[in-house]
């Protein structure tokens, strides 16, 4: 099976600081990859790069068999097809929920108000917000808020899902029942890309973790290696302090 | 008969005008100034330079001169325009300059992940600014629009210059006849007052009516 997400030597630099020196790695299709590290490592810019909402200097991103950084391809289209969540969730507070989740699917991808509809009702019910769908962003709690962004990207039948701190913004009460709809998704074969914190969900719902620290990942490897035996004295180091 | 009731009616027909005027060079002002005020924010320069340059050189000079540049001086350009539309125009031109800044502070105001939210979906950068900068944009400078559009509607006295019959002209023909000065310029004010108060009000309706709960 080939690789959903390939990172190659990935460069970028804001001014003269450089804040990914080199990153390479590959996601497969249905894997749930979660990124760790410390602050100011290069955790979600790399992420960024992924959907070109950040330019790079240099290296490769392919996903699906598409590379992505080509001047022909069309940007809108891959972006499209990755799904991606925000540490503030970044909703449309001008619409209603309903109107967040059908802007993308009735004005990118032309479907059917009727079929979108449908769609956006079933994936407020999984969410457990159906009764939410008239209600303004400004209205909803930060947990709810989330679950929406999540729904939101979700109406566009994504490939791929990135997550940048997901619940880094939310009250501690609040974070369960983000990352509960975050663990059906896993669950469910969704190929997701998590920077977090929440070092739980890494360990419960990952099948990998990435450790970045200084624009380089230290460490790659399988949670349970990552959590009880991570061989990098800097990765050491930072479990060590946060859990 | 006090004069100002005699010639109320006369004054009314210039009110009038002076609404037209204010009504057809807001709505131009505000789609020009728009496109400005994006423009000046624009990542590129060939958009950038000549909205900087439009806002700046419009700005920087008496709405008088520019009513004289567009009225008598383009003529000799070729481009003879009768006087409402050659008052519509500089009016136009000259509330765009000033509304592309009102925009231009909008779209700043407006956090930029929301430009990056919609982008992440797949939407193009103009889909973006029209569903979900400007709508939001406008709603937060729509105190300063209503201050723009309460200054055009008096700053559209001065299209008097080139014989507009508009409310100010049509008192100073009420004056040279009658003489009776302070009453019909007190009038006329008044009369401005009652223009100006009720689009106040209206914009007052507006904002609360398009308030983001």
């Amino acid at each position: 099976m080939s690789a959903l997400v390939e990172i190659d030597n990935l460069h970028k630099r804001f001014g003269t600081l450089e804040v990914l020196k080199g990153i390479s790695y590959s996601v497969q299709p249905g894997e749930v990859v979660g990124v760790i590290g410390p602050s100011g490592g290069g955790k979600s810019t790399m992420l960024r790069c992924i959907n070109h909402l950040e330019k790079y200097e240099k290296g490769s991103i392919t996903f699906d068999g598409i590379l992505v950084d080509e001047k022909k391809v069309n940007i809108n289209q891959v972006r499209s097809r990755i799904g991606m969540v925000f540490q503030h969730f970044n909703l449309f507070p001008h619409k209603t929920v309903m109107q967040n989740l059908l802007l993308a699917p009735l004005k990118v991808k032309k479907v059917a108000l009727p079929q979108a509809q449908e769609k956006a009702k079933e994936l407020l019910k999984r969410i457990g917000l159906l009764d939410k769908a008239d209600a303004h962003p400004g209205n909803l709690s930060g947990g709810q808020k989330q679950r929406v962004a999540i729904a939101r990207a979700l109406m566009m039948d994504p490939r791929l899902m990135l997550f940048d701190e997901p619940t880094s913004a939310l009250d501690p009460e609040l974070v369960g029942e983000v990352l509960d709809v975050m663990k059906e998704l896993a669950k469910n074969g969704m190929t997701m890309i998590v920077v977090t914190h929440e070092m739980g969900f890494a360990r419960e719902v990952c099948d990998r973790i990435i450790f970045m620290d200084q624009g380089v990942i230290a460490e790659d490897s399988p949670p349970e290696q990552m959590f009880t035996n991570p061989k990098n004295p800097r990765t050491q180091d930072f479990l060590r302090k946060v859990i | 008969m006090p004069e100002i009731v005699r010639s109320f009616p006369f004054l009314l027909q210039g009110a009038l005008i002076t609404l037209w005027l204010t009504l057809a060079s807001g709505f131009f002002g505000t789609i020009i100034g728009t496109l400005a005020g994006m423009g000046r924010l624009s990542a590129m320069k060939a958009l950038r330079y000549p909205s900087s340059v439009y806002v700046e050189f419009i700005r920087g000079t008496p709405l008088l001169v520019q009513i004289y540049i567009i009225y008598f001086g383009l003529p000799s350009l070729g481009l003879d325009l009768k006087p409402f539309t050659a008052a519509v125009v500089a009016l136009t031109i000259n509330a765009g300059a000033y509304t592309a800044e009102i925009v231009r502070a909008g779209i700043q105001s407006i956090d930029k992940g929301q430009m990056e939210a919609a982008r992440s979906l797949g939407m193009t950068g103009w889909q973006s600014m029209f569903h979900v900068i400007l709508p939001q944009a406008f709603r937060n400078v729509l105190p300063a629009l209503g201050n723009e559009f309460i200054a055009l509607a008096k700053e559209s006295s001065l299209v008097s210059v080139i014989g507009i019959a508009e409310l100010t002209r049509q008192g100073q023909y009420v004056i040279s006849r009658t003489f009776k000065s302070f009453e019909i310029y007190g009038g006329v004010a008044l009369i401005y007052f009652a223009l100006t108060f009720s689009m106040s009000q209206i914009v007052g309706w507006v904002e609360k009516k398009v308030k983001i709960p």
